[in-house]
């Protein structure tokens, strides 16, 4: 058992203050979900809350998306490099720019506030929201095909939003003009300031009570108690170097694999993972800021850990994370990155592979591969809409039980738009929306299903797409089969059926009453197929989830439709020859 | 209320508490063991020795009103009725996509909570309706009958139907409900999406009919089997349920509104506080926090009203009452009285895990085997331990000597288990293991007052349960708030605020419509169609509106927000002065507001009161105590402390250390903390200095 090696911290004390930080980060995501303005922010959930100390390092993240949880500590080492002490109270900072900044894509706003005590820095609020439009070619600002940032919409590089209590409203006037939906944006953008308003309020009160010195004594035990564990995680881990490879499906009608290659060094009690060896950076933007790559590691070794260890920077402290300039992971300006959410994705899932040869108890078969999205936009009842669609849905299997559907992928916390709320606001309807049987990856234990998500278009529009895991599938571990691939499909209205690219390099326009299916890839499975008890691949036909050719055609299971059964004697003959 | 005896009954996981009260107030008090194999059987037999005991004619037992865990403990047993689910083609498994979201980051063996209607049991129909309520594809009967005969087959109890837009246009539903009584009988039990909760949001509805479809035959058993046992002994007074929003309502009404039964506990103890408000203890903002033995429990009462929300997930373990669509649990999406619940109470199991953590619960020991004082074969330390140790509780007996208490062992387990492993002496590690309680608990009064952008230090605390007063000047100091009162019965102050509820039921009229655009006379209108539908609904339960009180408010948000606030709302003086409500209350709530967006006014609310509560003015005496002083190790040092009966106090101020001892729970009144009685009995204390 390690304790604390400081004996002047009271470890009760430390989990009291443990406590109130975390309860400080969730109050911000509360105000911003309902105070914000976009379905994007109050519906879909994309965005993030936290808490950093004087020096910038995170000390506690709100109930909100991993994937963006971890990028804050990139965006507060340029806030320190550029304002140093410069910074007053009553100032706010922004920044969306993946150049210089620290930023991911455009249109994730990072908004940053000091919090100052007894005229002294005492730390940083931090949010960050994905904000419906910013400009550029397309409604949503992500457009796949956009080749430089410039075509991508506004840069915010880092810059005071607020200076000693006073907006700057020229920047607020120029952020207003360049979007499509400056309503949504200046209403997102309150609600980012509110709940840094609220980060103030909390943590001053927690200086009151417990004085700056011992506070932030505090809460360098907090990073060293995190540190300590995550220390003590990779010690489980048995040392070695560990490779790791998945694809990305690749660009446009005729698309050619990309690669993310991450070799994973575990070396006592720490991790070096190297991305040498990924591709290179494409025109097209999928591109991925080194702060995405970063935090989808940060992200993927913490689900490994079996304990609960404090969000707080300490435990990033043994994890090194390096790539190339110029790969796709470190990519070179003026290289576009609006959709490269899919690639941080992609990291999780190569580390989670890599990790798998070494720990696979702790590991999971592949996701649905990350939100897919589908973005259209135009006017409406004599207002313009967006529908920025970013959808996700199903785990792979877990060593001991099935994987999940109709769920957030465990790098991000994303919700779903309610239908009903799409249908009330714009001019689209959505036809289905449902698991898809047969489509998770077949195992021992069986992944979780993909998705399907149908929409009509009730009058003329663009929309663009980006989906991925159609030519490679999420996968399976120790010897569980792919999930289900990915499909787009646009049905014109008189009944022709086109399959979309899964990274297509254009737009497209509907007409009225065409439709358009997205079916997300299915989980991975984990273990042979033929392993699965029968009486589990019966349920699974019960329930709809596994057809009866699925359970006869994946796990060597032979249904007897009419007795709604297991035929015993036909699985054992099947599973024997097909061994 | 007429001249007959009126009884609260309150059942927990564990006791079952009964308050009555007679034409003069004057007030009785029970607390027995529950029965959960049957509980109406406990009701029964505890109602029957009372009235024997008191010699009073079961048949001058006028009112019965009653709250109760059973739907609660339905769910988290999984044990309700085999429920199917109707739904709009291609939608059948919103209910287990749910919203996605998952709550906890980083764990990979999460698993959701499992559908309560297995899919195969989730059947689809050709039908669909626009958001306007428009039809766009007529209902297509003959999949209804189709759904129906597969219910029938598989012996299906309870059948929720959920088509999207049918908050806008309900005749599918209806349509779709006569199809399925006509083929599956009377005996099935069937909820509407568009009955239940007419709004928006297709998860959030189905779930919400769901939930009380997969309840409804149960509570509607257990309600058949109360009667027809009270009945049996002779008492045939109309029973009433509370409800999750803190109102009562007839137990008919119980039965086709089975999921508002969730919180039905809770909702009493902060009735029970908003009516000590209103009362002589003068004061009409007050925070409720109720600690019993698992959990503890905050809400708030501003201006004399219970704060409401309408959204719960029941099942999700810890309510935080933080809203974040968390998924942990089934959400449902009523009128709530807004109370957070943390798992921090005299149970809970105080533990050290293998990083040098220490926790307080949520492990809770239980009534059994309870805490390691109590000498029922707990071996966990435990919060009450804790007290014990400190001195804070009685480390002899407990319940005027009918618990014997093992402090030797109390100290011991604390000692083994948390302080040792630290290198502590066990005093100061029970008083670090209180501060970190106190902090767990705190979080629940935050969630409460923080979160919606109220400051604790203006509210009064009330604190009632067993342990609340025993930590209530602790949680006051930790949140800088100044005065606390501690009610008579505060052991069974939930019991008592059945008796202190009026009858009440919300109504709600969907509007979706730019706040702005309408005229004094369409927002009068609008006003004026709900009060019509309200009274017509009461009146047809037989209720008397003469003396009732109507409510009327509305939920507005900004154009696109998808989170409402609501505002008290009045009928005349046409809709600005609801605007310029709404913008304080957003400012108020959020810190900041947009005069120059446009406002949406989504719902008007109704919400109609009738009197029913009894005057409550005495309390029958309670037992003889033998007290005697005790040294106790407050925060600041080990003091020795008189120990008194709540009848030593007078209306002087007196200082603490002080404790207060009744039969029911244990006052603790640290240094710097003084005490007095009020007129109604009530403690009243103020921390010094805040």
């Amino acid at each position: 058992m390690s304790m604390q090696p400081d004996r002047r911290i009271d470890p009760i004390t430390l989990e009291v203050i443990r406590n109130g930080l975390a309860s400080i980060a969730d109050e911000m995501a509360l105000i911003i979900m309902r105070s914000a303005y976009s379905p994007v922010v109050r519906d879909i959930m994309d965005y993030s809350t936290g808490l950093c100390d004087a020096d910038g390092q995170v000390i506690a993240q709100g109930l909100t998306l991993p994937i963006q949880l971890c990028s804050f500590p990139r965006v507060m080492r340029f806030i320190r490099e550029r304002f140093g002490e410069g910074l007053r109270p009553g100032d706010v900072l922004i920044t969306n720019d993946p150049y210089g900044s620290g930023g991911q894509h455009l249109p994730d706003i990072y908004v940053m506030k000091p919090i100052f005590h007894g005229g002294e820095l005492a730390g940083f609020a931090a949010t960050v929201a994905h904000h419906t439009d910013l400009g550029g070619i397309v409604p949503g600002s992500v457009a796949i095909y956009a080749t430089e940032i410039q075509q991508e919409g506004l840069r915010i590089p880092l810059m005071k939003l607020y200076e000693e209590g006073r907006p700057n409203q020229s920047l607020l006037d120029l952020i207003a003009a360049n979007s499509r939906q400056p309503v949504e944006v200046l209403g997102d953008l309150r609600a980012q300031m509110a709940a840094c308003a609220t980060a103030e309020r909390g943590l001053v009160a927690l200086l009151e009570r417990y004085g700056r010195i011992d506070l932030r004594r505090y809460i360098e035990a907090l990073h060293d108690h995190a540190e300590a564990m995550m220390r003590q995680t990779i010690r489980e881990l048995p040392d070695g170097v560990y490779v790791g490879e998945d694809f990305l499906d690749g660009l446009g009608e005729a698309p050619e694999p990309i690669r993310i290659r991450a070799t994973v060094t575990v070396s006592g009690d720490t991790i070096d993972i190297d991305f040498a060896g990924t591709s290179g950076q494409v025109a097209a933007s999928i591109n991925c800021p080194i702060s995405l790559p970063e935090s989808a590691a940060f992200t993927a070794i913490r689900c490994l850990a079996r304990v609960d260890i404090p969000n707080c920077e300490g435990y990033f402290r043994p994890i090194t994370v390096r790539a190339p300039e110029g790969c796709l992971l470190n990519p070179i300006y003026p290289a576009a990155c609006g959709a490269r959410g899919v690639v941080g994705y992609r990291v999780f899932d190569a580390i989670m592979q890599a990790l798998a040869a070494a720990v696979p108890e702790r590991a999971m078969g592949g996701t649905e591969g990350g939100p897919y999205l589908l973005a259209a936009g135009g006017q409406w009842q004599g207002r313009s809409f967006v529908l920025n669609e970013m959808l996700v849905g199903s785990w792979g299997a877990r060593a001991d039980r099935d994987g999940l559907e109709g769920v957030s992928n465990p790098a991000a916390n994303l919700s779903n738009q309610p239908v009903e709320m799409i249908e009330a606001e714009m001019p689209v309807e959505v036809t289905a929306y449902g698991l898809v049987p047969d489509s998770g990856g077949p195992g021992t234990f069986r992944g979780g299903l993909g998705f399907v998500r149908e929409f009509r278009f009730l009058k003329d529009m663009g929309f663009t797409l980006r989906g991925d895991r159609r030519t490679h599938p999420p996968y399976g571990l120790e010897g569980g089969g792919k999930g289900g691939p990915s499909a787009h499909h646009l049905v014109r209205r008189n009944g022709e059926t086109e399959s979309l690219p899964t990274m297509p390099m254009r737009g497209f326009s509907a007409r009225e009453g065409d439709r358009f299916r997205l079916v997300g890839a299915g989980g991975g499975g984990f273990g042979p197929a033929f392993a699965r008890e029968p009486a589990r691949v019966l349920d699974d036909v019960v329930s709809g989830k596994v057809t009866i050719e699925g359970a006869r055609r994946d796990y060597g299971v032979v249904i007897d439709a009419a007795t709604g059964t297991v035929d015993a004697i036909a699985t054992r003959t099947l599973r024997e020859n097909r061994q | 209320m007429g001249a007959g005896f009126r009884v609260g009954i309150d059942i927990g996981g564990t006791f079952t508490d009964i308050a009555l009260v007679d034409a003069t107030g004057r007030l009785e008090i029970r607390k027995i063991a529950s029965t959960p194999d049957d509980y109406s059987r406990g009701i029964a037999e505890g109602l029957a020795a009372l009235v024997g005991e008191l010699g009073i004619d079961p048949a001058s037992i006028t009112g019965i009103v009653h709250a109760t865990t059973v739907a609660t403990n339905t769910i988290l047993e999984m044990k309700g009725a085999r429920t199917g689910l109707v739904t709009t083609a291609g939608f059948k498994d919103v209910l287990e996509m749910r919203r996605l979201r998952v709550p906890v980051l980083y764990d990979l063996a999460y698993d959701k909570p499992p559908p309560l209607v297995p899919r195969q049991f989730r059947l689809e129909v050709r039908e669909r309706l626009g958001p306007d309520g428009n039809v766009r594809v007529p209902l297509d009967e003959s999949d209804v009958a189709a759904a129906a005969e597969v219910f029938r087959r598989a012996g299906i109890e309870a059948v929720a139907i959920s088509f999207l837009h049918a908050y806008a246009n309900a005749d599918h539903e209806i349509r779709a409900e006569a199809m399925l009584r006509e083929a599956l009988g009377a005996s099935v039990y069937i909820c509407r999406g568009s009955d239940i909760l007419p709004e928006i949001r297709e998860y959030e509805r189905t779930s919400t009919a769901v939930v009380n479809a997969y309840v409804g035959p149960v509570i509607r058993r257990y309600a058949e089997a109360l009667e027809a046992r009270l009945a049996h002994i002779g008492i045939t007074a109309p029973i009433e349920m509370m409800h999750s929003g803190g109102g009562i309502m007839r137990l008919g009404r119980a039965v086709t509104r089975a999921a508002a039964l969730v919180e039905s506990g809770p909702a009493a103890g902060v009735i029970a506080c908003a009516r000590l408000g209103q009362g002589a203890s003068g004061t009409a903002n007050i925070i409720s926090f109720d600690m019993g033995g698992t959990t503890a429990k905050a809400a708030l009462v501003e201006n004399g009203e219970a704060a409401r929300t309408d959204e719960y997930e029941v099942g999700a373990g810890i309510n935080l009452s933080s809203k974040l669509v968390k998924g942990g649990g089934y959400p449902i999406k009523m009128p709530f009285i807004d109370v957070s619940e943390i798992g921090a109470g005299g149970g809970s199991i105080v533990a050290l895990d293998g990083q040098g953590r220490v926790t307080v619960g949520p492990q809770s020991a239980g009534a059994f085997p309870g805490p390691v004082a109590y000498g029922r074969g707990g071996i966990h330390a435990t919060l009450t331990d804790v007290f014990v140790t400190l001195g804070y509780i009685n480390p002899e007996t407990l319940a005027g000597g009918s618990i014997a208490v093992d402090a030797e062992g109390a100290r011991r387990a604390l000692f083994e288990q948390i302080a040792g492993p630290l290198g502590q002496d066990v005093t100061t590690t029970a008083r670090g293991v209180l501060q970190l309680a106190v902090s767990t608990m705190t979080r629940a009064v935050k969630a409460v007052s923080t979160y919606r952008g109220r400051d604790p230090r203006d509210f009064t605390l009330v604190a009632f349960g067993g342990n609340g007063p025993v930590v209530a000047a602790d949680i006051a100091a930790a949140l800088g708030i100044r005065r606390i009162l501690v009610p008579p019965a505060a052991g069974v102050f939930s019991g008592l605020g059945l008796l202190r509820s009026d009858a009440e039921q919300d109504f709600v009229q969907p509007v979706l419509r730019d706040a702005g655009s309408l005229s004094a006379d369409t927002f009068a209108a609008l006003g004026e169609d709900i009060k019509a539908r309200g009274r017509a609904a009461m009146e047809a339960e037989g209720h008397d509106l003469v003396s009732a009180n109507f409510r009327l408010s509305a939920d507005l948000r900004y154009f696109g927000q998808a989170y409402e606030l609501n505002v008290p709302a009045l009928t005349e003086g046409g809709v600005a002065p609801l605007i310029e409500a709404f913008h304080a209350e957003h400012a108020r709530t959020y810190g900041h507001r947009s005069d120059s967006d446009p406002v949406q006014l989504v719902n008007l609310r109704l919400s109609i009161r009738v009197p029913a509560a009894s005057e409550i003015n005495g309390f029958a005496a309670s037992p003889a105590m033998l007290r005697k002083d005790r040294r106790v190790d407050f925060p600041g040092g080990t003091l020795l402390s008189p120990v008194i009966g709540r009848d030593d106090l007078s209306s002087d101020w007196r200082a603490g250390p002080l404790i207060i001892e009744d039969y029911d729970a244990t006052c603790v009144v640290p240094p710097g903390t003084d005490a007095r009685l009020m007129a109604d009995g009530t403690i009243e204390m103020l921390v010094r200095g805040q």
